[in-house]
């Protein structure tokens, strides 16, 4: 008797709550007991740390606002570059965080307050939140006489889109035995075997179609990533250390370091000397996003100190940084690293918003690189934090694809960059 | 016997204690299935669906034949481009915790890839022939119900992309690369065409 009338009693009170919703406005009710989560950014770190928090938990409110419409991505751009793909395999839409339940809103965030916890777009409009999340990538600090109209005569094209294509155009137009002159950018900085990959693919272009031209990567440093692997392919397809060689790289210590570039006369100046070609890659030197410094989310170095088990920043408390723009020793700023933080970061916030302890992390990191269409090369690594040692995370494993691999598997490895690409963007866009 | 019982039971309690005292942290717990399961997804997929050609899908692959894998890839034995550097990277514990992990995922066939730009497409008429070529040479002994079926030491192909199949066969052909493999297997894919061996991909990968 006793438990059927409370049975009874349960299920009545659940059909006025049923009721009152349907009466009430479920949104207005629902949300006032809902923890909102704001995520800046929806590249490789944003995208993916806004679906995994839904993922894991989907009575957590998530809002994305990324300023474009669609994204563009840097990885597999180079080959964009040297006219073996289309943009449009790099573009991608937001409708699959929409269908995990992500409120996407494209505008650019102006402001961060992180002491009222809000953020404020473009038209003005102020969001709050529980936790921010934030993954908006760089800025390039500058080199004299790289300003904004410089960056269209000379492309950095190192955010994915219309740079990508202007330097594509130009490398097209470029006149059969102009030098390509690349202007490669001092460590840290995002990805950092890309201007090598770049290098190579823009070497296999030109052999085939300007063989009287060649690259001149003019580097402020002395060494570069995966640096015997690049240099033995290039020993192999493209003459290097010979004097026929396609590629020519002057390193800091031999005065590779740009100091000056002037636009108008297409012209670039070291120390000693000056080069000028109608094709000319600038990279400049690389920092956290604007909208991380004016938050005041990076310290001296111009990146934004986390604490590598969380992500959570070392500055402002209840704010996360990941991606390129965080400072996350013994990470590189690649993609592969920017997902890999994206899903540590997803479960400390939603551990923290539980109130539950932070959730033991582990991270990977991939870099594929292509040395020619056939050609490809990895690094990979597993990495875990060690709570004596925060400062850093320190890999388990891994390392470099074996410099005497035979051709088939440098192709293999080759394909594998291609389904890596479409894996994690099904991972991050999906 | 006792004093070891006791002494661990010490030990236990003072690892407690610790991480009462360190308040949030939780290191020694280790991480879950689910965090060290997403790091694979960057290749795999969500939850081990591949959204690319050429990387196998492992979602709902049963948990004894990705740990004897995982083993194989670490230990060499079976040779890899990369899953020896990343499967190093995780003991025993934690494999076992991920091919967990994966078992328990839904298999999603490659064709329900929404997103994926670059693959092959499966071409029915490539995949019938493909299905004739399977029944004469009798995969279907190992491998039941057109591909279908996995167990402890068989993965599963129905549904996988036609890529990563062809490629796979490929490569169990290829003597530089000596995968382990069944005697009666090698026996019958050696005798297979670059054609042949192109329809079968397209079969097995027709099938849902
Ligand atoms: C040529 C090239 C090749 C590369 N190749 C590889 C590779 O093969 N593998 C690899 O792992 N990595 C590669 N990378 C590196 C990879 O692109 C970056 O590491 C990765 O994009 C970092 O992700 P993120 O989330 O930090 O930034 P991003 O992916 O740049 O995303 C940042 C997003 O934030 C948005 N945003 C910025 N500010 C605001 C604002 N104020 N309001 C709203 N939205 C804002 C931007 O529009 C953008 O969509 C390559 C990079 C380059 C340049
Ligand atoms: C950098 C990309 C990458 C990452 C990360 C990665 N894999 Fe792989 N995986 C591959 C590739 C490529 C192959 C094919 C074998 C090879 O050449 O290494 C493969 C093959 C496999 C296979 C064999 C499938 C079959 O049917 O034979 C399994 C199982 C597997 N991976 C599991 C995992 C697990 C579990 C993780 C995470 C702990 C993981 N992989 C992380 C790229 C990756
Ligand atoms: C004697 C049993 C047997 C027969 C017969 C057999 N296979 Fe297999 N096959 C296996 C086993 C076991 C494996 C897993 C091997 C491993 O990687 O450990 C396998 C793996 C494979 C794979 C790799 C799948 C993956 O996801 O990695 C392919 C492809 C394959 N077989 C195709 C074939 C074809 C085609 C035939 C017929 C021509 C065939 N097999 C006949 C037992 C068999």
């Amino acid at each position: 008797m006793s438990k059927l009338t409370r049975r009874s009693f349960v299920k009545l009170a659940g059909g006025a709550a049923a009721v009152g919703l349907a009466a009430g406005g479920a949104p207005a009710i629902a949300n006032s007991h809902k923890h909102h989560v704001i995520v800046i950014g929806g590249g490789y770190g944003g995208a993916i740390a806004a679906k995994y928090i839904r993922m894991a938990d989907s009575s957590i409110m998530v809002t994305l606002i990324e300023q474009n419409q669609y994204y563009y991505s840097c990885p597999l751009s180079n080959w964009v570059v040297a006219g073996f793909r289309n943009l449009n395999v790099q573009k991608w839409g937001y409708d699959g965080l929409k269908g995990h339940g992500v409120n996407v809103v494209h505008e650019k965030a102006t402001k961060i307050d992180p002491v009222s916890k809000t953020v404020t777009i473009a038209s003005g409009k102020t969001f709050k939140y529980n936790r921010l999340v934030v993954s908006p990538g760089i800025s390039f600090r500058g080199i004299e006489g790289y300003d904004e109209s410089a960056t269209h005569m000379m492309p950095h094209a190192w955010k994915a889109g219309p740079q990508t294509t202007q330097l594509a155009k130009q490398l097209k137009a470029m006149k059969n035995g102009d030098p390509f002159i690349m202007v490669a950018p001092p460590n840290p900085f995002r990805c950092p075997p890309g201007p090598y990959e770049r290098a190579s693919l823009v070497a296999h272009y030109l052999k085939k179609h300007k063989p009287k031209s060649k690259v001149l990567i003019l580097d402020p440093k002395d060494k570069f990533s995966k640096f015997g692997l690049f240099t033995g392919g290039w020993k192999k397809l493209y003459g290097y250390g010979t004097d026929n060689s396609m590629i020519e790289w002057v390193p800091g210590g031999e005065g590779g370091k740009v100091t000056r570039v002037d636009a108008k006369s297409m012209k670039v100046y070291t120390d000693l000397d000056e080069f000028s070609s109608s094709c000319i890659n600038v990279i400049p030197a690389q920092k956290a996003n604007m909208i991380a410094e004016s938050a005041g989310l990076t310290d001296d170095s111009g990146w934004c100190p986390v604490n590598l088990e969380t992500f959570e920043s070392k500055l402002h408390a209840g704010v996360y940084v990941i991606g390129d723009a965080s400072a996350a020793n013994g990470l590189p700023k690649s993609g592969y690293a920017a997902n890999s933080e994206g899903k540590v970061c997803a479960a400390a916030v939603v551990a923290s918003l539980r109130g539950k302890p932070v959730p033991t992390p582990s991270y990977v990191n991939t870099c594929y690189s292509m040395i020619s269409p056939d050609y490809g090369i990895s690094v990979a690594a597993v990495y875990k934090f060690d709570p004596a040692k925060p400062e850093k995370v320190h890999s388990v494993s891994g390392g470099l694809s074996p410099s005497d691999a035979p051709d088939f598997i440098r192709k293999q490895e080759a394909m594998y960059n291609e389904s890596w690409y479409q894996s994690i963007m099904s991972d991050t866009f999906g | 016997m006792q004093r070891r019982k006791i002494h661990m039971l010490v030990l236990a309690s003072g690892f407690l204690a610790g991480g009462m005292m360190f308040g949030s942290s939780n290191a020694e717990a280790g991480a879950t299935a689910e965090m060290l399961a997403n790091t694979c997804a960057g290749c795999h997929g969500t939850n081990g669906q591949s959204g690319g050609p050429a990387m196998p899908t492992i979602s709902g692959m049963p948990a004894e034949y990705m740990n004897s894998i995982m083993a194989a890839f670490k230990s060499g034995e079976r040779p890899s481009t990369i899953m020896g550097r990343i499967a190093k990277g995780y003991d025993a514990k934690e494999t076992a915790l991920i091919a967990k992990f994966f078992a328990k995922q839904a298999w999603k066939s490659a064709e329900s890839a929404p997103q994926s730009k670059n693959r092959t497409l499966i071409n029915p008429k490539l995949a019938s022939t493909g299905g004739k070529l399977v029944k004469k040479a009798k995969c279907g002994k190992c491998h039941e119900d057109d591909g279908m079926t996995q167990d402890e030491d068989t993965p599963r192909m129905a549904g996988q992309w036609v890529d990563y199949l062809l490629f796979k066969m490929q490569d169990l052909k290829n003597e530089h690369l000596a995968i382990p493999q069944p005697k009666k297997m090698a026996k019958r894919i050696n005798k297979l065409s670059a054609f042949e061996l192109e329809a079968i991909a397209h079969f097995y990968a027709s099938k849902k």
